[in-house]
């Protein structure tokens, strides 16, 4: 386990900083690789947003004063990175937001870099569906085994909040699977 | 004595003994919810399927690390943005324009240029430069568009989308 505040003041000082970012990398990239890629879907796509998430973090962790964990600052770039993203997509085809989602959940199917079976497009279908920030809060807590209290301070909403958009999110996608699954 | 008052039971408490246990708020409403969301969760597949390419995480360290060496954000690879160059442009346009309209004594540094490019750039679409533009009067702002051509490309030599712009121009 790595200590936060020693990083976060290794990488503020430009003497430590590549290095202390190399850690920071090495210690985040995957997590925030698949936050990122539920919320994008393909591959291409995270691999860009997760770059750009880094680069902002580079450039803006001088900037960073502890009034967040580091892990929820990191996760609140990476979620705003990946919203921008989708909505940026989803003017460029002049389409909605959740149409587009059921469009790339659609393609994955031919998606090189997915490997699941019907049941598992099914359950991307139904997150697609949700509301956006029922979506993020299904993915963190149903994939990513987030506590409610560090989603919380992620996307800033209560726990309670969560606790009942989680609700909902399961009971809409277990309705969804019941109609859609033989 | 109070405190056991039925011999004939083990150790029977009087009723005004508590055992001072708590349980947190709507503990039992939340178990409740908890094992009925269990239930359901586990009939959901635990895995996405979704995958990565071969030991794409191992080579992620430094391809990240030269890109912040370049200092440049990736512009979307799939993103088909028309004339992306005449947009930057014109955000580069607007950004002196209405800088110059608000408050002529800004003087603009390169820092200032590539840090509102850095933030706005990947937001801004077409259509949110088309609405700008037709909320800005032209007129008011034509004094002001005057800039120098030089103003413009040292502008651009100093931002850090200049060689996406080159690249952006070559594939075209």
């Amino acid at each position: 386990m790595i200590d936060e505040i020693a990083l976060v003041k290794e990488l503020q000082n430009i003497k430590t900083k590549e290095k202390a970012f190399r850690v920071l990398i090495t210690q985040y990239k995957e997590r925030l690789y698949w936050h990122i890629r539920k919320i994008v879907i393909s591959h291409d796509d995270a691999d860009d947003v997760l770059q750009n998430t880094f680069i902002k973090v580079f450039r803006g962790i001088d900037n960073f004063k502890h009034d967040s964990k580091l892990y929820s600052w990191l996760y609140r770039i990476a979620t705003n990175e990946s919203i921008t993203f989708i909505n940026k997509r989803a003017r460029e085809r002049n389409i909605d937001i959740s149409e587009l989602k059921q469009k790339l959940v659609t393609n994955l199917q031919s998606d090189a870099w997915f490997s699941g079976n019907d049941i598992q497009i099914i359950l991307q279908e139904a997150v697609a569906r949700l509301p956006k920030k029922q979506q993020l809060i299904f993915n963190m807590k149903y994939f990513d085994h987030l506590k409610y209290q560090e989603i919380s301070e992620i996307l800033g909403t209560s726990v309670g909040g969560l606790k009942a958009s989680y609700f909902q999110a399961v009971k809409k996608i277990e309705n969804y699977i019941k109609k859609n699954h033989n | 004595m109070k405190r056991f008052i039925n011999h004939n039971k083990d150790w029977e408490l009087s009723e005004d003994i508590k055992t001072g246990f708590q349980v947190p708020e709507n503990y039992f409403k939340d178990i409740e919810n908890h094992f009925s969301l269990k239930l359901i969760e586990d009939k959901f597949p635990e895995h996405n399927g979704f995958e990565t390419p071969k030991a794409y995480f191992e080579s992620l360290n430094d391809v990240i690390i030269d890109k912040t060496k370049k200092g440049k954000l990736i512009h979307f690879k799939r993103k088909k943005i028309k004339l992306i160059s005449v947009a930057a442009s014109i955000v580069l346009l607007l950004f002196f324009g209405s800088n110059f309209i608000y408050n002529t004594n800004t003087e603009l540094s390169s820092e200032e240029i590539i840090s509102w490019l850095d933030i706005n750039a990947n937001s801004l679409s077409n259509d949110d430069i088309a609405l700008a533009l037709t909320e800005l009067n032209i007129n008011d702002i034509n004094p002001y568009l005057a800039i120098k051509n030089e103003d413009i490309v040292e502008s651009l030599l100093n931002s850090n989308d200049l060689d996406y712009l080159i690249e952006d121009i070559n594939t075209k």
